[in-house]
């Protein structure tokens, strides 16, 4: 099947570690030119280097995505560096954290509002692709509870309904939005490597919980998210993709 | 290389930053000379030897100073504690002119216990009366009553309370059965002024547990000595402590290691969170996890800088600490068998001792101690409780070692063990080794054919 990647332009946030990073590189196989960030200038490099490798062009530039300014004057430079915009991938996280209020305010401005900044900055460009599309990188942990009250499972949430709605309000001008729900993502320097190693229990919990007791790896999450993304996928939209390998027990009818 | 040394050469790594020696004018952070101690095998025989163990008694328990319980336990005339080394138990009393004595916990009449193990009061009566035949003893030992001295034609014996020699310091009363002891702050050198920084009369003890473990008592003292085992039994602290950069200092009889703690192994990859155990010590220090948007690394020496800052308005008085003490773990064997867990808003002592008979037992006393803030009501000290072997949890870390114990025990007994392989992360341990054999065999050595 041919996913018709070829030639598009993808903007793809907190692109050097984990699900972002296969992300990136599943693209770049594809033929997709990228632009990409980080918060760390160096890692941002490394990146850009590796994927030059497959012949695409790729802009990167390290950018705190919770400063809004400095963000979307990042996106706009990355639209111009790309000449455009056809799929955007918002996915910075702050992560799990029940510490404080300011739990809250993290995954407030960094999940959510860098989601909206990107889409809204990036609207222009995305209406004017023949194949605009956002998968928006959400997280089981939002459609059934987890662990601890914590702020970013409420944060993720608010992201699905928002793509969902999104997907209506563009839809008319040819953008489809979707999000992508991982389960559990087990990386090297991922938070379930550091669960397993800190929190031992709960990393077995949460593998109990997974029919064939294996979690995903990002490379898994990024076909899915290629495919959703890709016009490959055009009947999809408004959809939340979940992607856990039976982790979640709820019936999605 | 081969691929044997590739699998197997530790991690390189950036040291810690830690403070220089002139920032640190009351705890001494100077690097001690390593001693010049040999590589070969230690014997496992030590470990379960009988005639070991009997020699340990004579020479070495028999002639140090150990730690008997604390001080402000037995604030008031009559007070006493009871606390027992290998085949003896021992009454330490607070007298009516506020010293401490100390004497065998034995009836002089039959060999009665006066009283069973713990802490105590005589009451108004200030006198100790045998549960036997009434005998009763004054809080210095003499003889208040005994009943019915006239059925006695020999009259009483000559002696009440056979009385061994006690000191205080820290706060903690010392003990030594040792006829003719050196100074107990001589036995302690250089230690005293290691230690006299840390606020320990400010601190309540918040832990008092005796386990009795299935394991020799240097099973359990080897275990605490080194950081190597951290990846094996403790992957945990991996994401809490540094298990490398570890500074060992070995003195005359003691010795020490300082291990940068709120900082990350080189062992394991930089996460893309803060580490629970690390957030706990930023939490204790009254920062917010939530709220920090600097790399891991900045972590540890941010605490420090915290805490410098905030501690006085929290009650805490850290004037005395360099900026290491208020994260770091500076570990301190007090020869024989107290290892000691020293921060600044908490002590911790792990005391080992060998049980009365059997050589692949030991009792694993845990005291921890916390800082009380200044202005804060004083809590009640934790009460003492004791259980066997696995029978309840000591705390993740602990259980981790207490479940591995028995088995390094068990396993000194194989006929396919040929003893113990000490690398340089374990100097500690030879060394400990080494002072022990000084005691056991003195200036000329081990004998040939000894343990």
């Amino acid at each position: 099947m041919d996913l018709g990647l070829r030639g598009k332009k993808a903007i793809v946030t907190g692109a050097t570690k984990g699900i972002g990073r296969a992300i990136v590189e599943l693209f770049a196989l594809e033929g997709v030119d990228i632009a990409l960030c980080s918060r760390t200038q160096e890692d941002v490099e490394t990146t850009v280097q590796e994927l030059r490798r497959h012949n695409v062009n790729v802009f990167g530039q390290a950018v705190n995505v919770r400063d809004g300014e400095a963000y979307k004057a990042w996106l706009q430079s990355a639209a111009s560096a790309l000449g455009g915009c056809d799929i955007f991938i918002p996915n910075v996280s702050a992560g799990g954290g029940f510490d404080s209020e300011k739990n809250w305010t993290k995954n407030f401005e960094v999940d959510v509002l860098h989601t909206v900044r990107g889409c809204e900055t990036l609207m222009p460009h995305l209406e004017k692709s023949s194949a605009g599309s956002i998968v928006i990188i959400a997280s089981t942990n939002a459609v059934e509870t987890f662990g601890v009250p914590q702020a970013f499972n409420a944060m993720k949430a608010a992201l699905i309904t928002y793509a969902k709605q999104l997907a209506q309000h563009v839809g008319k001008k040819g953008v489809r939005v979707n999000s992508v729900s991982p389960g559990p993502i087990y990386f090297e320097g991922g938070s379930w490597e550091l669960i397993k190693g800190t929190m031992p229990k709960l990393y077995d919990y949460a593998l109990r919980q997974i029919p064939c007791g294996r979690m995903g790896t990002p490379e898994e999450v990024a076909r899915i998210v290629a495919f959703v993304a890709s016009p490959a996928g055009s009947l999809m939209a408004g959809s939340n993709v979940v992607a856990d390998n039976g982790f979640t027990k709820r019936v999605q009818f | 290389m081969d691929e044997f040394w590739q699998r197997s050469k530790s991690p390189a790594f950036t040291p810690v930053p830690r403070v220089r020696p002139q920032d640190s004018p009351h705890t001494p952070v100077e690097k001690a000379p390593d001693p010049q101690l040999d590589t070969n095998v230690i014997d496992q025989r030590r470990y379960y030897s009988r005639e070991f163990m009997q020699l340990e008694w004579e020479r070495m328990w028999s002639k140090v100073w150990l730690l008997g319980g604390r001080e402000a336990d037995i604030p008031e005339p009559g007070d006493y504690i009871v606390t027992e080394i290998g085949p003896e138990s021992i009454l330490i009393v607070r007298q009516r002119d506020g010293g401490v004595r100390a004497f065998y916990n034995v009836c002089q009449h039959r060999g009665a216990r006066l009283r069973g193990c713990g802490i105590g009061t005589t009451g108004e009566s200030l006198t100790f009366k045998c549960p036997y035949h009434h005998w009763e003893y004054t809080l210095d030992g003499g003889y208040h009553r005994i009943p019915d001295i006239d059925t006695f034609p020999q009259g009483r014996p000559k002696k009440g309370l056979s009385e061994i020699h006690c000191d205080t310091w820290g706060g903690f009363v010392w003990y030594t059965l040792n006829e003719s002891p050196q100074p107990l702050l001589e036995f302690l050198e250089p230690l005293p002024r290691h230690l006299e920084p840390y606020n320990m009369h400010k601190m309540v003890q918040t832990r008092d547990i005796t386990v009795e473990w299935n394991c020799n008592w240097k099973t359990s003292v080897d275990a605490f000595n080194e950081t190597y085992h951290v990846q094996g039994i403790h992957p945990q602290l991996l994401w809490y402590l540094h298990d490398l950069d570890v500074q060992i200092d070995c003195y005359e009889r003691h010795n020490r290691y300082l291990i940068p703690f709120g900082t990350l192994s080189p062992r394991v990859r930089k996460p893309p969170a803060i580490p629970e155990p690390i957030k706990t010590i930023m939490k204790s220090a009254g920062m917010d996890p939530a709220d920090y948007d600097r790399p891991i690394s900045q972590i540890r020496r941010d605490v420090q800088q915290h805490k410098r800052a905030h501690g006085a308005a929290q009650g805490k008085d850290y004037s005395r600490l360099n900026d290491d003490q208020l994260t770091d773990d500076y570990h301190y064997l007090i020869f024989p068998n107290l290892s000691l867990n020293v921060h600044a808003d908490d002590f911790w002592i792990f005391r080992q001792r060998p049980h009365a008979h059997d050589p692949d037992r030991m009792l694993y006393d845990i005291m921890t101690f916390e800082l009380v803030p200044d202005g804060q009501e004083w809590p009640q000290r934790a009460e003492h409780k004791q259980w066997k072997h696995g029978d309840k949890s000591i705390g993740l870390v602990l259980d981790q070692d207490a479940q591995n114990l028995p088995s390094v025990q068990a396993g000194m007994h194989s006929k396919g063990f040929k003893g113990l392989w000490i690398g340089a992360q374990e100097l500690r341990i030879r060394h400990f080794h080494k002072v022990l054999d000084d005691y056991l065999y003195g200036p000329q050595g081990k004998p040939p054919g000894g343990l």
